[in-house]
């Protein structure tokens, strides 16, 4: 098995810190911790699905209309996902609301679809997927993580039982930053992550070439 | 010639392939859905009856607003006003409302059942409290805000990002008061069909 494929997706090519690819639902969903693990689930089965049907089909789809085709297969795992979402997590699909169907347009499963599973087998295109969903559920969580605790002071996960699914954090309920929230909140976060992405990135660089020499 | 056949049977085969897969997922999901939609309209039904029991459903057919309403009896069967389902546009596109009034066109409650609003902005219409703006208003000389102008201050400030929601309601609310006014105003509610609410 290689292990490269798989774990690229979530480190040194993260596809939100590093690739900056799926902005959009990064900066929409992010408001709340249990929709940006929806979010990440819903994406990793995605990739995940349509990297093998696409790694299955490369030989076989005609290259002038491979784009329409990889839509067409990325489009039907993202309503499988929604109707899934819709009958048996109601409460996470009304919550994450128009960008769950947007699934179909995210860069990232395009992308993969076009870059890797397109080019290669079906198991690396399978750890591709999974690293690469691994990776943009991480980081949306992270995010989330950040923006729900300062600008709710609250911290919303899946309830179970008598446990309501909201942990409030004294303090930070009572004060919280609201620009968080807010799309502003959010620009202002993944700007401050991605220069310590790049920093890190830059350091390790630094590092191996002192070590090359 | 034989490419152009080749291409299309492979997008043909695709698609066909595709379209089987969903009708299966949806023929396993779909009795959950309807469930769920029903029980949420059911819900939204009895928060917004205002205490009163639910009487017949009827249909409106020919207003664009306005899709079905419910007479509203009190405990000795007279007519206390009517709960409307009303259908609007908002930015992510249609969205669906319960709205109960009293018989001059007042609003007595109103909630939004389903949308795909912006989470952050237009879903912030979903908060109980986004409704209070539009609450006892609607009878003749007190009418139901249309545009941000007419709102106070705060009200204003809390519709702003989302002015497309704000008027999607403030539309569908407005022409559900004007229905129950011309309309259903004057309608004595049938005594056959007293009683048989929730």
């Amino acid at each position: 098995m290689n292990t490269k494929e798989l774990t690229k997706g979530i480190f040194r090519e993260n596809p939100t810190f590093v690739i900056m690819l799926g902005m959009c639902p990064t900066l929409a969903v992010t408001t709340q911790v249990i929709n940006a693990v929806s979010m990440g689930a819903g994406v990793l089965f995605v990739l995940l699905f349509s990297n093998i049907f696409i790694s299955l089909l490369k030989n076989y789809i005609p290259g002038s209309v491979r784009i329409p085709c990889y839509v067409v297969v990325i489009a039907s795992f993202v309503t499988i996902v929604e109707m899934v979402f819709h009958a048996y997590v109601p409460a996470v699909y009304k919550a994450l609301g128009v960008y769950l169907p947007l699934i179909v347009v995210n860069c990232i499963i395009l992308g993969r679809a076009e870059a890797f599973a397109s080019k290669n087998g079906v198991l690396d295109s399978a750890l591709d997927a999974i690293g690469m969903g691994i990776g943009f559920t991480l980081a949306l969580t992270f995010i989330a993580l950040i923006r729900e605790v300062l600008g709710n002071g609250t911290i919303t996960l899946m309830p179970i039982g008598s446990f309501s699914g909201v942990i409030t954090i004294p303090v930070l309920s009572d004060w919280p930053v609201r620009t968080m929230t807010l799309a502003a909140g959010a620009l202002l976060l993944m700007g401050y992550l991605k220069a310590f992405f790049n920093w890190k990135t830059e350091r390790s660089a630094k590092k191996r070439l002192e070590a090359s020499r | 010639m034989k490419s152009f056949l080749k291409t299309a049977f492979v997008l043909f085969a695709i698609c066909a392939a595709a379209a089987a897969v969903l009708a299966a997922v949806n023929q396993v999901t779909s009795p959950a859905i309807a469930e769920y939609e029903a029980g949420v309209v059911m819900s939204a039904l009895n928060e917004v009856s205002g205490g009163y029991t639910i009487g017949e459903n009827h249909d409106v057919q020919g207003n664009p607003h306005v899709s079905y309403y419910y007479d509203l009896l009190d405990n000795v069967g007279s007519s206390a006003g009517y709960l409307l389902g009303l259908v609007t546009s908002g930015y992510g596109g249609e969205m669906t409302v319960v709205a109960s009034y009293f018989a001059d066109g007042t609003l007595m409650a109103a909630k939004l059942v389903s949308d795909s609003e912006t989470p952050g902005l237009g879903k912030k219409a979903e908060n109980p409290s986004y409704m209070n703006k539009f609450l006892g208003r609607g009878a003749e000389g007190n009418p139901i805000p249309k545009a941000k102008s007419e709102l106070s201050a705060v009200d204003s400030a809390a519709v702003s990002g989302a002015s497309m929601t704000f008027g999607g309601l403030s539309r569908a609310l407005s022409a559900g008061s004007e229905f129950v006014k011309t309309t259903l105003a004057g309608e004595a509610v049938p005594q056959a069909k007293r009683g048989d609410g929730k």
